[in-house]
Parts: C-alpha cells; sequence; structure tokens
C-alpha cells in the first residue's frame, strides 16, 4: 500500500514567502506578495513535484499607476536554465484577478515564477522541497518535542529544584579543594564552554580514564548515569568522579571536611539544617547539591526545534527556513537510518543501552564491558535508589533499580547517549574513538555487522549511505545544537 | 553455631566455584587471533574452570591453533565460514563445499558448525551437501537454527546428531516438544538469561532441565575477540544458576553432558 505523503511540505513553498509588504496597495487575496514599481500581486499556489496546480492571483495597482488588464503567468528554474513543461491558461475571474492553470513544476528544487501585469515583469523564487515526509515519519519527527520539556523535580533529591542548592551546587562544581589534592574540580572535565565535556577522547582529571567525558547537557533527564548506568541518580553519580582515585581522589572525609570550613552558611541555606557531623551524609548532600545545579543545564531551543513545531502547526513559513539538507538527513534519521529507535523522544535517547558495533577493548587483555559491569556496580553500591539515602519515601524512584536485570548481551552495552547540542560534544563514543559527527555517521554506514550478535538488535545494519546523504545526515544532527547556551 | 554456618556455607561456595564447565559454544575467529593470541585465550579458559570447550571459527585456522597449544582442552569444530560475512550467504555459496572438504582432509573434528540456517533453506543444494559431509564423517550438526530447519536436517539424515545453538532462542515448551521428539537433539544456552536470571532457575526451564537432564550444555558464544574476556564471567553465571538444580543434572549441563556427547574425541 503506498504511504500517503504529508502535504504540507509541499504547501510550505506556497505561502513561504509571505514577507513582502503590501506596499501602497492591498491585492484582494492573501498570499504570497510580489511587488513591482506599478504593481502589487499576490498569488496562492501548491504544487507538488510532478503534479500539475493551479494559481489563484490577485493584483493591485499603486497611486498612479494604471488598472492591471493583462496577466501572464510562467515559472522557470534559472540555476538549471530551463522552464516549466507546460503553458498555463490564465483566465480573468473578476477585475484584478486571475486564475492560472495547467502549470506544473517536473522536479523538485529552486523555481522562480513570473509575473507579467500590463507589460511589467515581476518575479519571485519558489523553492519545492524534494522532501517529502510520509505521515509515519512525520509522526517520528514530532515525538522529538515539544522542547524545552516541563521541568521536574526530582523525588530522590529533596533540595532539587532549591535555588539555594542550585547556587551552592555551582559553588562545588567548580571548587578545586573537593579533590584530594586540591587541584581538580568537576570543571576540570566537564568544562562549561566545551559543552560540559573536555574534547578528549578519553578523560583526565589526575590520570586519564577509560571513557570520554559524557557532556552534562540535560543530565538531570536521564534515567541511568555515566555510559554503563552504573549510578540510577544524578546525585550518585556526582558522587563517583569525588572518590574516584583517576579523577578527584577524594574521601567522604576530605569531602565533608571542605564544606564544613569552607561552605557552612550556604550549606545551611541549601539544606536547612547545619552541616552535619556524619562524613557519608555529608557526601550525599554534596552530590545532591551538585545535582541541583546540573539539573539546571537544559539546552536551548534549536533550529530543529522550530522546524519541529512548524510541522506540528503546520506552520509553512517556518517549515521552508530548515535547510532542504536537513530536513533530507532527518527523514534518513527517522527513516532508513532507523537512528529514532534508539536516539527517541524529545531528548534524542531512550536513555538504554546498546552495543553498536564499537570495539570496547580500554588495553591489552582487558575490556570495558560497560553495562554488564554497570549493573553489578549499580546493585552494590550504598547510594543506589533502593538504599537509606534516597529522599523519595515511596521509592517510585527506584523501579528501575530494582527491576533491572543482568543479561548477556549486557556485556558490551554502552549508554544512548541524547543529541541535543551534539555538535558541541566531540569527539563521540564510550571511548571517544570518533572524532568527528561525520565520523560517527559513517560508522554506522559502513557499520562491521560481523561485531553484532546475530540475533541481537536487528535494527542496526550497515546504512550504505551515499557521500550525500552522510553529508545530509551531519547537517541534520547539527541542527540539534542551540544557538545559546544552558 | 555460627562458626559451622560459615564453614558450610564457604564449602557450599568452594563447591560451586569447583564445578568443572563444558562451554559448547566459542568461536576463535579471525579479529582475535592478534588482540587474544593463543596462550591468552588458553590462560582464559583455564582461569574460568573450562574443563573443555567446543570451538570454532571464521576462518578455520583459529581453533586449530588452539588445539595444537591445549589438546586437552579444545575440541575443534569446523565452521563452514572463511570469514564471519560468510554469515547470510554461505548456504548458497557452492565454494563452501570444497572448503569443508578440504579442511575435513585435513584436520580432525568434532562436529560442523556453528552455521546459521533457517526455514526452507535447510533444504538447500549447499546445506545438504554440508548434511552429507558430516554424515560421512560422522560429525555433530551445530545448528544456529530455527524449528523449521532442524526439522528439515533430521528429515535429510534421521540418525543425525544436532547440537541446537542457543536452544533456538526459542521457549522452553517448544524446547521441550522438540527433545521428546528428537532423540538426537542437544541444545547450547549461550548468549540467553532466560534460563538462569538472578542465579534462579526459571520454573518452566526448570521443567525442562529435570525432563531431560541430559541433552542441555552452556556456551559462552565470543562472537567478538572481546567477549573472551567474558567466558570466566559467563563461567560464574552459570555456576550461580546451576546451584539452583538438583547437584547431579547441575553436573550434567555444567560438564557431563559435554564430555559423554564428545567421548570419542579422547584427550591425548
Amino acid at each position: 500500500m503506498e504511504k500517503r505523503r504529508s502535504p504540507v511540505f509541499v504547501l510550505s513553498a506556497a505561502v513561504a514567502l509571505f514577507a513582502g509588504t503590501a506596499g501602497a496597495c492591498t491585492p484582494a487575496l492573501q498570499g504570497a506578495i510580489v511587488e513591482s514599481a506599478h504593481y502589487v500581486l499576490a498569488y496562492k499556489a501548491s504544487p507538488e513535484v510532478g503534479k500539475h496546480f493551479s494559481l489563484d492571483v490577485a493584483v493591485c495597482a499603486k497611486p498612479g499607476s494604471p488598472a492591471p488588464a493583462t496577466l501572464k503567468v510562467d515559472a522557470h528554474m534559472p540555476e538549471h536554465r530551463h522552464g516549466m513543461n507546460y503553458v498555463p491558461s490564465v483566465k480573468p475571474v473578476a477585475p484584478g484577478r486571475w486564475h492560472a492553470e495547467g502549470l506544473m513544476f517536473h522536479m523538485p528544487g529552486k523555481w522562480e515564477f513570473v509575473f507579467v501585469v500590463n507589460g511589467e515583469r515581476m518575479s519571485q523564487a519558489f523553492p519545492l522541497s524534494e522532501v517529502i515526509f510520509t505521515e509515519e515519519e512525520k509522526a517520528k519527527v514530532l515525538r522529538h518535542g515539544p522542547w524545552p520539556p516541563t521541568w521536574r523535580r526530582d523525588p530522590s533529591n529533596r533540595v532539587s529544584g532549591r535555588r539555594e542548592a542550585v547556587e551552592l551546587g555551582e559553588r562545588l562544581f567548580f571548587e578545586p579543594h573537593l579533590s584530594g589534592t586540591g587541584s581538580v574540580l568537576c570543571a576540570t572535565c566537564h568544562v562549561p564552554f566545551r559543552g560540559f565535556q573536555d574534547g578528549r577522547p578519553r578523560a583526565f582529571g589526575l590520570e586519564e580514564v577509560d571513557r570520554n567525558t559524557p557532556s552534562l547537557f540535560n543530565v538531570g533527564l536521564y534515567r541511568w548515569y555515566g555510559w554503563d548506568g552504573a549510578h540510577d541518580s544524578l546525585w550518585s553519580q556526582s558522587i563517583r568522579p569525588l572518590l574516584d582515585l583517576r579523577e578527584m581522589r577524594a574521601t567522604p572525609a576530605h569531602v565533608a571536611a571542605v564544606v564544613r570550613k569552607l561552605f557552612p552558611g550556604d550549606y545551611e541555606k541549601a539544606f536547612r539544617r547545619p552541616p552535619p557531623a556524619d562524613d557519608e551524609e555529608m557526601l550525599v548532600d554534596v552530590g545532591k547539591a551538585l545535582a541541583a545545579f546540573q539539573e539546571t543545564l537544559i539546552t536551548g531551543r534549536t533550529p530543529f526545534d522550530q522546524f519541529r513545531d512548524a510541522l506540528e502547526g503546520s506552520d509553512a513559513v517556518s517549515i521552508n527556513r530548515y535547510p532542504m539538507a536537513a530536513q533530507r538527513g532527518l527523514r534518513i534519521f527517522v527513516g532508513k537510518g532507523n537512528c529514532s529507535v534508539c536516539h527517541f523522544g524529545p531528548q534524542f535517547t531512550n536513555g538504554e543501552f546498546a552495543d553498536t558495533g564499537i570495539a570496547f577493548f580500554k588495553g591489552k587483555g582487558q575490556v570495558d564491558s560497560g553495562r554488564y559491569e554497570g549493573i553489578k556496580k549499580l546493585r552494590d553500591n550504598p547510594h543506589n535508589l533502593l538504599g537509606r539515602y534516597n529522599d523519595d519515601p515511596a521509592r517510585t524512584t527506584a523501579t528501575g533499580t530494582r527491576h533491572v536485570e543482568l543479561q548477556q548481551r549486557n556485556f558490551g552495552e554502552f549508554r544512548v547517549p541524547g543529541l541535543r547540542n551534539v555538535a558541541l560534544t566531540a569527539p563521540y563514543m564510550h571511548n571517544g574513538s570518533l572524532a568527528t559527527l561525520r565520523d560517527v555517521v559513517k560508522h554506522y554506514s559502513e557499520l562491521n555487522e560481523e561485531r553484532l550478535h546475530f540475533d541481537g538488535e536487528r535494527i542496526l545494519r550497515k546504512l550504505n549511505l551515499s557521500e550525500a546523504e552522510i553529508d545530509d545526515l551531519v547537517i541534520f544532527l547539527e541542527t540539534l545544537s542551540s544557538t545559546r547556551g544552558p | 553455631m555460627r562458626g559451622l554456618i560459615a564453614v558450610l556455607l564457604t564449602a557450599a561456595a568452594l563447591s560451586v566455584r569447583a564445578q568443572p564447565i563444558f562451554d559448547a559454544h566459542l568461536h576463535y575467529s579471525h579479529d582475535a587471533w592478534d588482540v587474544v593470541p593463543v596462550a591468552d585465550a588458553i590462560a582464559i579458559m583455564r582461569k574460568a574452570g573450562l574443563r573443555r570447550a567446543l570451538i570454532s571459527s571464521a576462518g578455520d585456522d583459529g581453533q586449530q591453533r588452539l588445539y595444537t597449544a591445549a589438546p586437552d582442552l579444545v575440541i575443534p569444530e569446523l565452521r563452514p565460514y572463511r570469514s564471519r560475512s560468510d554469515v547470510g550467504t554461505w548456504f548458497r555459496d557452492e565454494s563452501v563445499i570444497p572448503y569443508l572438504e578440504d579442511r575435513l582432509k585435513k584436520y580432525r573434528y568434532a562436529a560442523i558448525g556453528e552455521f546459521h540456517l533457517y526455514g526452507a533453506d535447510a533444504d538447500l543444494p549447499v546445506p545438504r551437501r554440508m548434511v552429507d559431509l558430516a554424515k560421512k564423517f560422522n560429525l555433530f550438526l551445530h545448528a544456529h537454527s530455527d524449528v523449521d530447519a532442524v526439522e528439515r536436517l533430521f528429515q535429510q539424515w534421521p540418525q543425525a546428531r544436532i547440537l541446537w545453538a542457543h536452544a533456538g532462542f526459542d521457549a522452553p515448551e517448544r524446547v521441550a516438544a522438540m527433545l521428546r521428539k528428537h532423540r538426537n537433539l542437544w541444545c547450547d544456552l549461550a548468549f540467553r538469561t532466560d534460563h538462569g536470571s538472578g542465579g534462579k532457575v526459571d520454573p518452566a526451564w526448570r521443567a525442562v532441565f529435570l525432563e531431560f537432564p541430559d541433552r542441555f550444555m552452556v556456551g559462552t558464544d565470543s562472537y567478538t575477540p572481546e567477549r573472551w574476556h567474558y567466558i570466566p564471567e559467563h563461567a560464574e553465571w552459570s555456576r550461580k544458576w546451576l546451584s539452583d538444580l538438583p547437584r547431579d543434572v547441575a553436573e550434567r549441563i555444567a560438564w557431563k553432558n559435554g564430555e559423554a556427547l564428545f567421548s570419542s574425541f579422547q584427550r591425548p
């Protein structure tokens, strides 16, 4: 059965160019406006590639100009140096109104309408999108929004969303004394002007570690934390690098002492109690303040969001502003690329884990088993959401932790990252092994299926994209980045 | 009393740890040879407590190298793949047969497999000739197949001995039905978790294991080089869920079935 195609994109061009002003007179038709020295012309059309269409035109004369008596209509493609294959008929329907029939744009691209009123020529570019989305594809595109999402506090963190905790968390984020050596801060790896990561293949705190620093963009929206999902809350994850010997090399006692000495007032404001005597309790609260700050790192709206909302609202003007290459890339993303199956929803991730054929040796004779070890660490972690530090008395936040199953396929799986601001967070993959977005797209295009289990995830298949398709997909991914910071 | 309990628990743990494993589903394919050299591969298997292992490789030299290095540990099987990319094409590739014939002339094997074969493809000329070779050399068939293909293989050779890879990824009830129907069908449980998640045996699978204690084996499935480092983890994981079964059943699935089935391939 042929898939029904959305008319939205073809309508887009018809009303995309409303921008002109009516000048000294107003044509008796709402449509795209073209203006010459003596006339203002409005037209309305809904061309689709390869289909005959009609055109309604209204013309008014500017003051002192003769009334519009004759109209000729034509269209051509200046870059291709050819016109249409058909000559339209133009019939007057009222004074200053015409109806033209028999036009056809036989290919997508940059067309130009040409109108001749009383011998005076006027023209207007009319790009006709070659990207026609099916209803199914359109539905998939809409699922990537709206953005930004409605903010929700984390019930497992009693200071989530509290202004004083956000402020304390931000100070702690930039505080080197929290590290055991006094020389490393959270922002050493999560550099704000580098997309809250470090631009390195593998992170380097006090020593180089095995994995790429993930960006903190939209980090509050994740279900699991770390490439291996070894943590089930942002506050628990925030504790990990503090204690890791290769990252900040602190101890609970050290962290607690720093806060008691440098931030006692800030702590009291944030937690509405004096700093506790128990070091472990203080450590967890530091994690919760850090989490409160990081929850605020929500990315801004992107060109894709403008497009997505325009698509939803049938706002043809905005639809047509989205680059054609990005539209083609988006169609691959939700279509034959199957990217949106895992990179799902407004955050462009399903929040789970996958083996995408990336090698996971981390040195001679050593592998990074990713999610497999992550689940084991999660279960052993006293700071997980099943434990006493979860502030959610109902423990609804712990459902995933309670039910997650350790499976044989988890060996070598890593978290599916969100793609918002992805262009700002190179290099890519859990080990930073792919330097650019183009490298990532080529990885999937040339996927080594031999690395995937025959009964594993069947959506991962070699895409065999052309160079032009790779370009388009990269351009689409670049439109997922906001022009302003979080 | 506490001391006694501790001693008993320790003894139980040691008993579980000591359970040997016959790993019926390993590959040592061309992409593993450099990153997991033969000596490392052997060391991993010994560290994991493998008693023996049925090993095939895409690029048949792999398991031959292992066999040469550790004939007490390695049981070679012949895969009809020169590289793993043959996985989806081999059953229509006429050149597979002379390749198999050549290898069978040169080396000794316990089985042909693991091969991927589904449905009516099993009746194509290349698989048929492969079955003839298995018959001629009295070899097991290690089939990563659905029920349909397994049935077709038995139709071609009713006396065939088939090791059903991953138990066909099928439900325990269907696996049981197949085992009841075919006396010469055995299963490996590689790359599936449903039978023994969290160290506990699923009730439906328990019934099948108890009905057919002689028909199952465990396996790691090292389909990428990295998964060689999963072998010890898999062995431990297997010991845990096996310990939830009666001891004699657990021992059979862990290693005795493999030893019995491939007894013709004597240790040197």
